[in-house]
């Protein structure tokens, strides 16, 4: 079972349960793969559970049942170090959660420095790198609270990227910001997929979905109930009525 | 500037007051007829009595060029003095064992000055162990192992519901007697427990006021719970509980005096063998008081400015 998707599929969940000890049931036989390069957007509506499911794809939450397979390792399996797991996946935060006390370049060198234990100088160069990436050379030196939403999910992006994951989680990295930012942080994220990378994006910016995913899937209720391209979803005819209904309901 | 007039006269208003208020003092001690004698404390601040130099054994003196040597009897080695300031035997003198050779001019710290110390000492190592203990204790209490989460609570309640008097006494007394510590090492064990205790406390709500996405973002990075603790939380957790600390740590400075029950000379116990040496009480336990709040200011200072060095940042 371990090593069946190896080489084909970046993520691969069945029947994913989680019922939290209020027993409020977030997942319902959560069922679906990811290829490598793939970039999949989840919407549906708040309460849905497409956080909760994002989550659980590097153990931020732990399910209640099913299984997980990321890069062909078995999330729970016993012989599984999440740690190790988790520096191949990044995640950027809806609320950045970036480190206050560090600068924006060391919020950036933190992890490279401290997990993977590479040299400083090396850090310091790569680091540098990322941050030009995505527009920020200039504020490599200050404190995250003098950046605005928009720079500081840019650093978090930045941050998460200096861990060279095979794959990127994104959990609504635009609902916190005013909307004059939100264009610039799809930039970065569109300048990512278009390199290939594989991502996972949580979002309720639909012309993101429709322009940047190769796939959409569409929650409610903590079940998995639409997943199909794009053109499908947005197109004139959506043929599920809850989507269509959710659809009309924000657009 | 409209307002500076305005807060001028509060100014001389708080100046006069204080003025007042020593007024009163002094007016008071006059009504019980007190003789203010504060050059009485002087000399248990800075010793300056002379050091009378003794004789060990029995012998005989001779001077050369105000240099005195003792030749002893029973062949110990001649003990020559050469810096005493008056001498009080003359050259060829007998001496016996016990005589007043010479008196050499002092400036020596004053038995005060001695108490600080071992109150600043005290302090000291009982600052670094209670915080060690603190953070343990904290870290304990926010984990999720029902064992070290109940043993930090039973720490914490069991040590903030009993008196600090009744822990020295039952550290000194019980412990000390089991474990044969010294009075020193006992007041130590007792301030640092119980000043850990509350450091613990203190830490845990530090710890807990930080949002539950960093130690998030720091998991998803790669980084395991002690590194991410190390790293992301605690830093910011310090800096938030540096108000309280400081509070909680001039507190232990003032609690050490406490220890003065078990016999260790502190501050505060040099200030009662003072007053009994002197019969100067008002002056001594001012001075006493005076003592202490050099010391916690001190603190307060130095915690203040790590505030401000690391205000800079979120």
């Amino acid at each position: 079972m371990v090593n069946t998707y190896k080489g084909h599929d970046m993520v691969v969940t069945a029947n994913v349960d989680k019922i939290y000890p209020n027993n409020c049931h977030a997942l319902k036989k959560v069922t679906t793969n990811i290829k490598r390069g793939e970039v999949v957007v989840i919407i549906g509506p708040s309460g849905s559970g497409k956080s909760t499911f994002l989550r659980t794809l590097n153990q931020l939450e732990t399910i209640t049942d099913g299984d997980i397979i990321v890069d062909g390792v078995n999330m729970y399996d016993d012989r599984t170090n999440i740690n190790k797991l988790r520096e191949n996946v990044g995640m950027v935060f809806q609320s950045f959660n970036l480190f206050p006390h560090l600068t924006v370049k060391e919020n950036v060198m933190l992890a490279p420095l401290k997990v993977s234990k590479l040299p400083k100088s090396e850090v310091d160069a790569e680091a540098q790198t990322l941050l030009k990436r995505v527009g920020l050379a200039e504020k490599m030196d200050v404190y995250p609270a003098q950046l605005s939403g928009g720079q500081q999910q840019r650093v978090a992006i930045a941050r998460a990227l200096a861990m060279k994951p095979d794959m990127m989680l994104f959990d609504e990295p635009t609902s916190a910001l005013d909307p004059e930012m939100v264009g610039e942080v799809l930039d970065v994220m569109k300048s990512l997929a278009a390199e290939g990378m594989t991502m996972i994006v949580v979002t309720h910016e639909m012309g993101f979905a429709n322009e940047v995913a190769d796939r959409v899937l569409f929650m409610e209720d903590g079940s998995l109930l639409v997943d199909d391209i794009p053109e499908n979803i947005f197109g004139t005819v959506a043929n599920h009525p809850r989507l269509q209904k959710f659809l009309s309901n924000i657009l | 500037m409209k307002e500076q007039p305005h807060r001028l006269k509060w100014h001389i208003l708080f100046v006069i007051t204080i003025f007042a208020l020593a007024a009163a003092v002094y007016s008071a001690s006059q009504t019980i007829n007190y003789n203010w004698q504060w050059h009485r404390v002087l000399p248990y601040i800075v010793d300056t009595s002379p050091v009378d130099i003794i004789a060990q054994g029995d012998g005989s003196a001779s001077i050369n060029n105000s240099s005195l040597t003792i030749t002893y009897d029973n062949g110990e080695p001649d003990r020559v003095i050469s810096n005493a300031d008056t001498l009080l035997v003359s050259d060829g003198d007998i001496i016996f064992e016990g005589d007043l050779l010479a008196r050499q001019e002092s400036v020596r710290m004053g038995v005060l000055i001695e108490g600080l110390l071992t109150t600043l000492e005290i302090s000291v190592i009982s600052l670094f162990f209670s915080l060690f203990i603190g953070l343990v204790a904290a870290l304990m209490r926010i984990s999720n192992n029902p064992f070290s989460k109940n043993l930090s609570l039973l720490y914490v309640e069991v040590i903030r519901g009993t008196p600090l008097l009744v822990q020295i006494f039952i550290v000194y007394f019980f412990l000390g007697t089991v474990f044969d510590l010294e009075r020193f090492t006992a007041g130590i064990v007792a301030l640092s427990v119980f000043t850990g205790a509350y450091v613990a406390e203190i830490l845990r709500s530090g710890i807990q006021s930080i949002s539950p996405g960093q130690m998030e973002a720091a998991r998803s990075l790669g980084m395991t719970y002690p590194k991410a603790m190390m790293y992301v939380i605690l830093p910011q957790a310090f800096k938030r509980t540096l108000p309280p600390m400081a509070s909680q740590l001039i507190n232990l400075i003032k609690d050490s005096s406490l220890v003065s029950v078990i016999s260790i000379t502190d501050l505060t116990k040099a200030g009662r063998e003072v007053v009994s040496g002197s019969f100067a009480t008002f002056e001594v336990w001012f001075t006493v008081a005076a003592l202490y709040l050099l010391l916690t200011s001190t603190l307060s200072w130095a915690i203040q400015r790590i505030e401000k060095r690391l205000a800079n940042n979120g």
